[in-house]
């Protein structure tokens, strides 16, 4: 669309001396642009004739127009040539044709021949001169100083883009008249700096990973009852217990696995605690340490139990064999295998050895007999990892990971390989896996049982109607409960995040004690000493940590038994405890 | 008596200063903990004037405020400074949107008075700060809820004459909020013998058919 530059000549020429048919008006206003936008070589020249041509062209056809020189050199004064990228275009057409009303009136009207040129010349202006007048207001009628910058609500212009020069009220943009006046009105002194310090605020959140951990771990303490502040024990007015354990055992490789169950204390005094692939038994008596046997390479250990009369161990193997050892002899009996997936908890009645498993199936094994599974159980879609036998052999409680209680009818009828039996009580109240069950000792029908991290509630059930009696939210994870012998209390340990020992008093199921942070790492196992006084709990840290938690009643009955001459020869002793 | 009260008289610059300094660093520490600038984890309680105040226990805010009052207080001493403004905009748009202005006046004795005014006692004074701290914290109930992340900066509107550390503080955007978009409210004021200082909040508050 550019014209050639001679063609540009010829119809300056013409356009100052004959009128023209608008279609050739056009095409000279395209000229014109074009002789301007131009990169030619001759772009000067036809400038400077043009504008000659026009001051010219002024003089002879109209003598209304005002000569351009003034407008020209105002307007470039004013703003262009700083302003604006040097658009050849624009500052050439504006510059040498000026546009005063006359003109633009008279052009309007196609009144003088040149007009037509005039009038186009002049839409071209009007599309850019809009903001360049804009800035000129701006700037020279509307000095800066007439906001109020300090005065937030006076402010009238939407967009407030202070800069140091409006800061100052700076009297050289505005007279000095009006400056004390302003000044005066708006009762400020005049020399004022806005300061603000060189470094920004700290940023609001430091570490977003930071951030996200809280955000992760603030449910575990929003939990009722986790006070943030308290560490250590919470202990009532009229029942203390000892808030530090009585003896610490190191257990170096012990297994931060909530699932397992690793600890049994048997009424034989003597301790077994299974470290990975190794089972060690501490006798309380003489504090002598025996090791048990390994697990097979490249298994474990999964849970321990004694049996009823301290005499055997059931080991149960990650890899579904239920191994049987003679304590006294250090010797493994007999191993029963079957199972497809871990043992993970371990229950004994009499010679039966009941097993829960990974898969959620039950084994009753008769360790008596070659045959040794008698009965299955099956009633849990999840691992089994709670199993208690009722001490009279009556019932038989189970909790899984797929958060079902069951109880089961302990009595063995048809016996054999694929006798199977059925759960006379299946309650789901519990929301997370239940590890934590204890038989009430001296209320028979009575059943706790504890759930996980998101239920984390203890519920105690009557085994005979089925009915829940009690429920206790408490502030974390249960994994297990004891029963005491002597008092109508229940023990519960506690995982993450206050890894604490809770006595719980029945039926009111009001909060008798706590010892928080009783180890550091969560509590996993606990199993109480024969005497029914001191409660062994393991954890994930690594250490067997032993409490004097009913000492006071125990010490009594001691003592009225020694009144009676009939002294019990497996007591926990202190003494004894403190040998090693 | 009266030697004892031209003894307070004298030293009341230096402790007009600090009363004020101090005030400002719990009512900012009291804004930045109301209006959410910074987590409330962040913040732990203090007993301030006869009431509990939350004081940001953040080391590097709490290093940042101290440097900022430190030079607050020269010019407090030097009598340079007469506002301070406090800041709350967007931290993504960098939009204002609340001020929390501090006039700092001089008190001027009333000049017909020969005898210099016996000085404001200190209770007094400390009613007056706890009287602002409760309404900064009442005003949370009908200032707007602020949804975005913020940040928030401190203005220091000084005399030109005031000295001013060199690459520390730099003359900086005064963060108006636009006219038609802000509401002001005006608090209670303090003074003690030598500096009168009057809080004032202007808010964002666009009408909701607006714009």
């Amino acid at each position: 669309m550019q014209p050639k530059t001679p063609t540009r000549h010829r119809a300056r020429s013409d356009v100052a001396r004959t009128p023209l048919t608008p279609s050739i008006i056009s095409g000279i206003n395209n000229v014109s642009i074009g002789s301007t936008l131009g990169a030619s070589p001759s772009k000067k020249r036809t400038a400077k004739t043009s504008s000659k041509s026009s001051t010219s062209a002024f003089d002879t056809t109209n003598p209304f127009i005002k000569p351009p020189s003034r407008s020209q050199s105002k307007a470039r004064s004013n703003s262009r040539p700083g302003s604006r990228p040097a658009s050849p275009v624009k500052f050439v057409s504006s510059s040498t044709i000026p546009v005063s009303e006359d003109l633009q009136r008279q052009a309007g009207e196609g009144v003088i021949r040149k007009g037509g040129i005039e009038s186009r010349l002049d839409v071209v202006t009007r599309d850019y001169i809009p903001p360049t007048k804009k800035e000129l207001k701006r700037s020279r009628s509307t000095p800066a100083t007439n906001r109020d910058r300090f005065i937030t609500t006076r402010d009238t212009e939407s967009e407030v883009a202070p800069t140091l020069e409006q800061m100052h009220l700076n009297p050289v943009n505005s007279s000095p008249g009006h400056t004390a006046r302003l000044v005066e009105a708006i009762g400020v002194p005049l020399n004022r700096r806005i300061l603000s310090y060189h470094e920004p605020p700290p940023a609001t959140s430091v570490d977003n990973a930071l951030a996200k951990q809280i955000e992760c771990v603030k449910p575990l303490y929003a939990r009722p009852g986790s006070l943030s502040s308290s560490t250590g024990a919470i202990t009532n007015k009229t029942r203390k217990i000892p808030t530090q354990p009585e003896r610490v055992l190191d257990a170096p490789g012990m297994v931060d696995d909530f699932y397992l169950n690793l600890l049994s204390w048997s009424c034989q005094n003597t301790v077994a605690v299974a470290l990975e692939s190794s089972t060690y038994i501490w006798r309380a008596d003489s504090g002598n340490v025996v090791q048990m046997g390994e697990a097979p390479e490249g298994s474990y250990v999964s849970s321990v139990e004694f049996s009823m009369d301290g005499t055997y161990l059931g080991i149960g193997i990650g890899n579904g064999d239920v191994e049987l050892w003679d304590v006294e002899r250090g010797q493994r009996m007999r191993v029963m295998s079957g199972h497809q997936s871990q043992i993970a908890t371990l229950s004994w009645n009499q010679h039966v050895l009941t097993s829960g498993c990974g898969d959620g199936s039950i084994w009753h094994h008769d360790v008596r007999v070659a045959r040794h599974k008698v009965m299955e159980l099956l009633g849990h879609s999840g691992e089994v990892c709670g199993l208690k036998w009722r001490s009279d052999g009556e019932f038989l409680a189970s909790g899984g990971n797929d958060n079902v209680v069951n109880i089961w009818d302990g009595r063995l009828g048809d016996v054999g390989e694929g006798a199977r039996g059925t759960a006379k009580w299946t309650k789901r109240n519990h929301t997370a896996a239940v590890k934590g069950l204890a038989w009430c000792p001296w209320q028979p029908s009575l059943l706790a049982s504890g759930g996980g991290t998101n239920d984390a509630t203890i519920n105690v059930w009557n085994s005979t109607t089925g009915a829940r009696l009690h429920t206790l939210k408490t502030p974390s994870q249960i994994t297990s409960l004891i029963w005491s012998p002597s008092r109508k209390e229940l023990l519960s340990t506690h995982g993450y995040p206050t890894n604490s020992i809770m006595l719980h008093a029945y039926p009111s199921m009001d909060r008798v004690a706590e010892i928080r942070d009783a180890h550091d790492s969560r509590v996993l196992f606990s199993a109480l000493g024969p005497a029914g006084d001191v409660v062994v709990t393991g954890a994930g840290d690594e250490n067997l940590k032993f409490w004097r938690i009913w000492d006071a009643k125990a010490a009594e009955n001691a003592k009225k038994k020694r009144d009676d001459g009939e002294r019990r020869t497996n007591s926990t002793n202190p003494h004894v405890l403190a040998i090693r | 008596m009266t030697s004892k009260q031209a003894n307070r008289q004298a030293i009341t610059l230096k402790g007009s200063t600090a009363v004020v300094t101090e005030f400002f660093k719990y009512a900012v520490n009291t804004i930045l903990f109301q209006r959410e600038v910074y987590p409330s984890d962040d913040f732990h309680m203090v007993k301030k004037y006869g009431q509990t105040l939350l004081v940001s226990q953040d080391p590097a805010l709490e290093d940042y405020l101290e440097k900022i009052l430190k030079q607050v207080q020269k010019w407090l001493l030097s009598g340079s400074v007469t506002q301070l403004v406090l800041v709350i905009m967007s931290k993504e748009t960098r939009t204002p949107l609340e001020r929390w202005m501090f006039d700092i006046k001089l008190v001027e004795p009333p000049p017909d008075s020969k005898e210099p005014a016996p000085p404001k006692p200190e209770s007094e004074i400390q009613s007056e700060i706890r009287a602002i701290l409760k309404q900064i914290i009442s005003m949370v109930t009908y200032l707007p809820v602020i949804q975005e992340a913020t940040k928030f900066n401190i203005l220091a509107y000084t005399s030109e004459s005031a000295e001013v550390p060199t690459g520390e503080w730099l003359d900086a955007d005064p963060h108006a909020i636009e006219a038609g978009k802000s509401q002001q409210v005006k608090m209670r004021s303090f003074s003690t013998d030598i500096h009168r200082v009057e809080p004032m909040v202007a808010y964002r508050f666009e009408p909701e058919h607006g714009e």
